[in-house]
């Protein structure tokens, strides 16, 4: 009965903790209310206002209006109902309004006045027009990057983890091997670029390598000091409880390591980014990196901010993915607020 | 059928300036199976020191550890070792911490009533699927005996497992303790400092002195069970305890020199 209580009473406070970073703002019915006007506003300065420039704009209104239907739901629902969407609308509400202001003023200074000029600053509008007709470009060059980044980056994950792994635990691989991996780690993998494409009998080998370079330093670095920084005192207890050498790696130094992990595993995600735009850039032909640079030499710099605004989206993605790998693994842990 | 013996046993380690101590010096003992042994003594003594010989989890630089005439020269499952903060597995939840011994020697068919009913034992239900840190200070140490007494040991080493706790929750899990022994009768050897606990719990307190750390004497229990911690009887054995450990006047003179 007591103990029901304490429980529940637990669940709330994890609870509580939970939501304290999505709050519920004050005033939270106008700034909803704003958001919503922020966003007509920036549909009727760009009807409304003479434009410099020969703009296509349908995909910009279409743009507009889904986001202008999707703040009203969430404003609806979040003012009528008391659950995620809720909190999230309330603590959202702001920076919507913010996102309207911003989406008006690039449209003014690009596209209206040519304050920023043509062709190196193009407004939003012409950005959405751009991957509406290049979709299909666009997209074979995001899957085709998506799927070189994940292989490169299981490939040198993996190989961080099991060295990392073999020289925090085993002391005579770490007299071996880790001076060679303070030495050759630090090197910049863009340094070995040139070298690679001759190497490599294959531009896709030549990639992975790179980008799998850049992110198993930090990785193999950041898994010796989490197997390192683990209590001697659970060694010593899985000792009297009977493990075996394997289930203590299994079963201590892996889970021990693992923040420490994903910390090395969340540097390296940033550092692969850029080595996967670097390494198309130069030797593919396919990609993202590849399309801008193809986008460059024909001069569409329009085309350049679409791949832009693609790998913002992408990347992003990609990082709360790992955020909520990374939390679901490490769920043991006490939360911090 | 596990009767203990220290023989003999030096213990000597380097300090920080490379000078060799003798944290234990010469300690010889014996304890029969079904004891419960309380060894007791000024932080430095080599209490715990001593307890890691016996686990296996340190060697001796003389002399020998046996159970029934065997030499321990690594840490076994059939001696349970309860730290003092327990050192549970914060990325395990409870159940999975109590069950974690079986599971790594007996594979995935050990016996889940068996963990059931350790947890019902220890006042565990309801917090199966916690995680250590989601649970009290006295909540996480009753785990902590479960885990190493569900695999049935032989003897069980308690180094001081109710030092970080509060005097509540310290009198709630030497009554866990106490019941646990009378149950299985399991050998029990515990380290502590406090001597209320000793008193309580043990049929014989091995008194040690530090520097170097030396069996001072081994004192028979006289309480007879069920004890009392408020009996005269109680307060008797616990002074004569107390004066065997100097904690009489000499002792604040001897430091204020």
């Amino acid at each position: 009965m007591l103990m029901s209580v304490q429980q529940t009473s637990q669940k709330k406070a994890a609870k509580a903790a939970r939501d304290a970073s999505k709050y519920w703002k004050k005033w939270h019915l106008t700034w909803n209310v704003l958001s919503l006007v922020a966003v007509a506003a920036a549909y009727f300065e760009n009807k409304l206002v003479a434009s410099q420039e020969m703009v296509d704009n349908k995909t910009y209104y279409w743009f507009l209006a889904v986001y202008f239907a999707y703040l009203l739901i969430v404003t609806v629902i979040g003012q009528f109902t008391n659950g995620r969407l809720h909190n999230y609308n309330g603590h959202f509400a702001q920076l919507n309004i913010s996102l309207g202001v911003v989406l008006i003023i690039q449209d003014l200074l690009t596209e209206k006045f040519a304050v920023l000029e043509q062709p190196f600053f193009v407004s939003f509008a012409q950005i959405l027009d751009q991957m509406r007709e290049n979709a299909a470009l666009l997209w074979a060059s995001t899957l085709s990057s998506l799927g070189l980044w994940v292989v490169s980056f299981i490939v040198g994950t993996l190989l961080g983890v099991v060295l990392g792994l073999g020289m925090g635990r085993y002391r005579q691989f770490n007299y071996w091997a880790f001076p060679y991996l303070k030495v050759i780690g630090i090197i910049p993998a863009a340094a070995w670029m040139p070298l690679t494409m001759v190497i490599f009998p294959t531009s896709y080998m030549a990639e992975v390598f790179l980008i799998a370079f850049s992110v198993w330093f930090p990785v193999a670095f950041m898994t010796i000091g989490g197997v390192q920084g683990i209590s001697k005192e659970y060694f010593e207890s899985a000792k009297t409880l009977g493990f075996s050498e394997w289930q203590i790696v299994r079963k201590i130094v892996i889970p021990g390591a693992l923040p420490s992990i994903f910390t090395g595993v969340y540097t390296a995600m940033g550092l692969s980014f850029t080595m996967l735009v670097i390494s198309e850039m130069i030797g593919a032909k396919v990609g993202l990196g590849w399309f801008i640079n193809w986008a460059k030499g024909t001069g569409n710099y329009t085309q350049v901010y679409a791949a832009i605004v693609i790998m913002a989206i992408l990347f992003s993605v990609l990082f709360a993915l790992f955020t909520k790998v990374q939390d679901y693994f490490l769920r043991w842990r006490e939360k911090r607020n | 059928m596990g009767v203990l013996e220290v023989d003999h046993v030096n213990r000597r380690l380097q300090d920080n300036n490379g000078q060799e101590i003798n944290v234990l010096d010469d300690i010889n003992f014996t304890v029969n199976p079904g004891e419960f042994v309380a060894i007791i003594g000024p932080s430095g003594c080599g209490k715990t020191t001593l307890l890691r010989l016996i686990s296996g989890l340190d060697q001796p630089e003389d002399g020998q550890v046996t159970i029934d005439g065997d030499r321990i020269t690594k840490p076994d499952y059939s001696r349970g070792y309860v730290f003092q903060h327990g050192s549970l597995f914060p990325w395990e939840t409870i159940e999975e911490n109590i069950s974690v011994g079986l599971k790594v020697t007996k594979g995935h068919n050990y016996d889940k009533e068996l963990v059931k009913h350790y947890i019902d034992l220890m006042g565990l239900t309801g917090f199966e699927n916690s995680y250590p840190h989601q649970v009290s200070g006295g909540m996480a140490q009753r785990a902590a005996l479960a885990r190493s007494i569900i695999m049935k040991p032989e003897i069980l080493l308690l180094d001081e497992p109710m030092g970080a706790l509060d005097a509540f929750t310290r009198a709630d899990i030497q009554n866990v303790i106490y019941r646990v022994w009378e149950q299985t009768h399991t050998t029990m050897i515990l380290v502590t400092h406090d001597i209320d606990e000793a008193v309580y719990l043990s049929n014989r307190i091995v008194v040690m002195t530090p520097r170097p750390g030396r069996i001072k004497e081994i004192v028979e229990n006289p309480l007879p069970h069920p004890r009392s911690r408020v009996s005269e009887e109680f307060a008797a054995f616990r002074h004569e305890i107390q004066e065997k450990l100097n904690f009489g006047l000499e002792d604040v003179q001897e430091a204020s020199r």
